[in-house]
């Protein structure tokens, strides 16, 4: 697990350095970057190891330590779990060789029929084969678990965990499909063109749906850590279940609202995409109520009387408290500006400006990165056997990821409105129509600095954590404020929701992948990164 | 238990009811409202709405609209390195027609283009467009009305075989002019280099280095003016048409600034 986790942070720390500079490089601070190549290259690896490689590494350790915590007993399958590890880490060590030799400027979302280096795509599926055997120990865990304990109902954190390992099963399916049948074959020079709009819809069947695959672990934590480490107790144990569940059924189908200016896809679908992605907000609804309502009562517990005297009287010291409370504004804010872009006639507006950028990096990077920090920090006295993490410090590391986070995305946010598109590698700020915005791009390069001084800072209190002599405490997840209350049977298993997230994937899928599929007319020449 | 299966079950139900109600108002009810999705009926409103390829327009006028610019499909096939027999066969040909403005190995000293270290796939797109009329010389169309398929590749594969004007690509420089390294992105102008080489080199994009200067500007102007008109999607007719003549003028100065390598 210490191994996951520090791949994970050592990756992030390098990508957020290439974050920084993007910002720095297009602001008017800098000239204009000398060869946009490189710009690029460094966004493909930007997005590729913030998007792969750390999510996935931190759902796997946090997953394996769930396992272990909430279930109470040792892994099975060690073996498989050190085997899962190895795939990773030498796929983001492929990828990476692929992206710094410029062989791989495709950005994460590859953008067929612009094809790398086959080493960078078999390092993006050795990412997804590593996980995809922890999606299967989680299952095996679990039911081992159940085989044992008949009638128990399942810990809270390890239903979210496994249903976060099933949904990315099934969502990491597409990417998968599109890499293997269609982008490799050109990629190794068996064929020279692409079905790029059969492409582009098989990975908008991941791109959404992982990005709930990133947040599960998140959403974990807010269930059953953060009740406990501000001293409360969790209002509703079986809304999380409820949210865990709507999450894995109404996550997956809805990726084509990523393509409302793609013309491959009929405009009934989209239709159909953007009211299931509205239904997104209902597990997020049910999860802000019932976690604000879980810290109510640390409030009133702690004293705190009147409609708003529990605010005042929470534990604003504890860093956990001060990261929640973050995490909802940032996600309050990013699922505002997310309900623009998931309406079919709104999308027209903020498409493919920096708008979206804004969107993504404060609900992803801001809000449930922040909780991966806090992740880290609450389960590293137990992984390391370290003393108490410095607090004061932990406390500045948080304020500044959340003030670098608003100052680098709400202005992208304006100038998305006013139409700045999004990856360019510069913008003509001498330009009387550009100049009156040259200062917001100044302004997320400070953002962007902060967030690079944050990380360090989170690296830092990690790797200074000093070992302890004595044994830590032992580990526990919130506890219910209705202890001993059973879990509804169909909300203690996952099976009747994943047929659900299955039967709805098809019935939106299915039609224009199969159109799309028989199409012959629907294939281009690709086009090879640094053939030339 | 029996609260168990009563969640699953509303849940289906509740799903099953969703999925219809939004594939009602997505194929059915919003395409009501468009005449184009309507005009046909309802079940030509529901495959539109699905995405079936439809078709526009009288089928007769289908066939002009779609080939203004060129009939040439660039393919990756085109790019390929060709066997030695093609490039001797392509020798042969060049010296009957080719040679006495395009130069004896592809280096012009007439102001005609260097083909010497021509990407094939461009040799055999200029071909076909001058044969199918699509780009205009009353020279050009003349000789390459009698080039089979053939004689195409093969001249091209013949040109590609010889030593570039200039052997050194551009590579990325601060000292390169504006236009060809950074492009003028307000007035869409895409730097040079990211088609030309450089930053990448695309298909069908011309090897540009040491072409004669009189040459590059009489092409941008034909670009800006429309008088040529075979790049596929107009990507130089927009280029050209926002370039200023000292533009067009530094450009071409900077892809001439060095002529055919010394006699041999």
């Amino acid at each position: 697990m210490l191994a996951h986790f520090w791949v994970a942070f050592v990756a992030f720390l390098g990508a957020i350095t290439l974050g920084a500079w993007q910002m720095y490089i297009r602001s008017p601070l800098h000239a204009w970057v000398n060869n946009p190549e490189y710009y690029y290259r460094s966004v493909t690896a930007h997005g590729t190891v913030m998007a792969y490689v750390l999510p996935t590494l931190v759902a796997m350790g946090f997953g394996y330590a769930i396992s272990e915590l909430a279930l109470k007993r040792p892994l099975i399958g060690l073996r498989w779990a050190w085997g899962g590890f190895g795939l990773v880490v030498a796929g983001t060590v492929l990828a990476a060789l692929a992206m710094g030799l410029g062989r791989a400027s495709v950005l994460y979302t590859f953008y067929p029929p612009m094809i790398a280096s086959p080493l960078y795509y078999l390092g993006v599926v050795l990412v997804v084969v590593g996980s995809w055997v922890w999606v299967a120990l989680m299952g095996i865990n679990l039911r081992a678990w159940k085989r044992d304990n008949p009638g128990a109902s399942v810990p809270l954190a390890m239903y979210g965990n496994v249903a976060g390992a099933y949904l990315w099963a099934w969502t990491s399916l597409g990417a998968a499909i599109e890499v293997l049948v269609l982008i490799l074959p050109a990629s190794l020079g068996l064929t020279d063109t692409i079905n790029a709009g059969l492409a582009r819809v098989f990975f908008s069947w991941t791109l959404h749906a992982i990005v709930y695959f990133w947040l599960v672990p998140a959403y974990i934590a807010f269930y059953a850590i953060v009740p406990r480490a501000i001293g409360s107790r969790l209002y509703s144990d079986t809304m999380g279940r409820v949210a865990f569940a709507l999450f894995l059924v109404f996550s997956m189908p809805i990726g084509i609202h990523h393509l409302f200016a793609d013309p491959q896809v009929g405009s009934g679908f989209k239709f159909v995409h953007a009211v299931m992605t509205a239904m997104v907000t209902v597990p997020t609804f049910l999860t802000i109520f019932t976690i604000v309502a879980s810290v109510e009562i640390a409030g009133r517990l702690r004293g705190g009387t009147g409609a708003f005297g529990w605010i005042r009287a929470l534990p604003w010291d504890n860093p956990m408290m001060l990261a929640v409370s973050f995490s909802f504004v940032m996600l309050g804010l990013g699922g505002a500006g997310g309900l623009i872009n998931m309406s079919y006639q709104l999308n027209e507006t903020v498409h493919n400006t920096q708008w979206v950028t804004g969107h993504f990096h404060l609900i992803f990077a801001g809000a449930i990165v922040i909780m991966y920090f806090m992740v880290a920090y609450d389960l590293w006295p137990q992984l390391t056997h370290c003393a108490p993490l410095p607090q004061g410090l932990m406390r500045l590391q948080l304020w500044l990821w959340f003030i670098g986070m608003l100052v680098l995305s709400l202005p992208w946010h304006w100038v998305g409105i006013l139409g700045m598109p999004r990856r360019m590698a510069y913008y003509d700020f001498t330009h009387p129509d550009l100049h009156p915005q040259a200062w917001t791009v100044t302004v997320s390069t400070f953002g962007g600095l902060m967030l690079l001084v944050s990380a360090l800072v989170f690296v830092f209190i990690l790797a200074t954590a000093r070992r302890g002599a004595s044994a830590p405490a032992p580990y526990t997840f919130s506890a219910s404020a209705h202890p001993g209350a059973r879990a509804p049977l169909a909300l203690n298993g996952l099976g009747l929701w994943v047929a659900m997230m299955i039967a709805l994937t098809v019935v939106n899928y299915g039609y224009p992948i199969v159109q799309l599929a028989s199409l012959k007319e629907a294939s281009v020449p690709i086009i090879p990164i640094g053939s030339r | 238990m029996s609260t168990g299966n009563g969640v699953a079950r509303w849940s289906v139900i509740a799903l099953v009811l969703l999925s219809l109600a939004s594939l009602l108002v997505g194929f059915v009810w919003l395409p009501s409202v468009h005449a184009d999705f309507s005009a046909q009926g309802l079940w030509a409103s529901i495959c539109r709405a699905a995405g079936v390829p439809a078709q526009w327009g009288d089928p007769a006028e289908r066939g002009k609209l779609a080939s203004t610019s060129t009939n040439v499909v660039l393919e990756r096939s085109m790019a390929r390195e060709a066997p030695p027999d093609a490039v001797g066969r392509g020798g042969t040909l060049s010296t009957q027609n080719c040679t006495m403005c395009h130069g004896p190995q592809g280096m012009s000293t007439s102001g005609a283009p260097n083909l010497a270290g021509q990407y094939p796939e461009v040799v055999i797109k200029q071909l076909e467009d001058f044969k199918s009329g699509r780009r205009a010389s009353p020279i050009m169309e003349a000789l390459a009305k009698n080039l089979s398929d053939r004689d195409v590749a093969d001249l091209a594969a013949f040109f590609a075989s010889q030593p570039k004007a200039r052997v050194a690509p551009t590579t990325y420089s601060e000292a390169l002019p504006a236009l060809v390294r950074v492009g003028a992105p307000l007035r869409n102008i895409a730097p040079c280099i990211s088609c030309h080489g450089g930053v990448d080199q695309k298909l069908g994009a011309p090897w540009l280095e040491g072409m004669p200067r009189e040459y590059l500007i009489a092409q941008l102007h034909a670009f800006a003016g429309g008088t040529r008109h075979n790049d596929s999607h107009a990507q130089m007719r927009n280029m050209a048409r926002a370039m200023t003549e000292p533009e067009i003028a530094a450009v071409a100065d900077f892809y001439a600034r060095k002529g055919p390598p010394p006699e041999r």
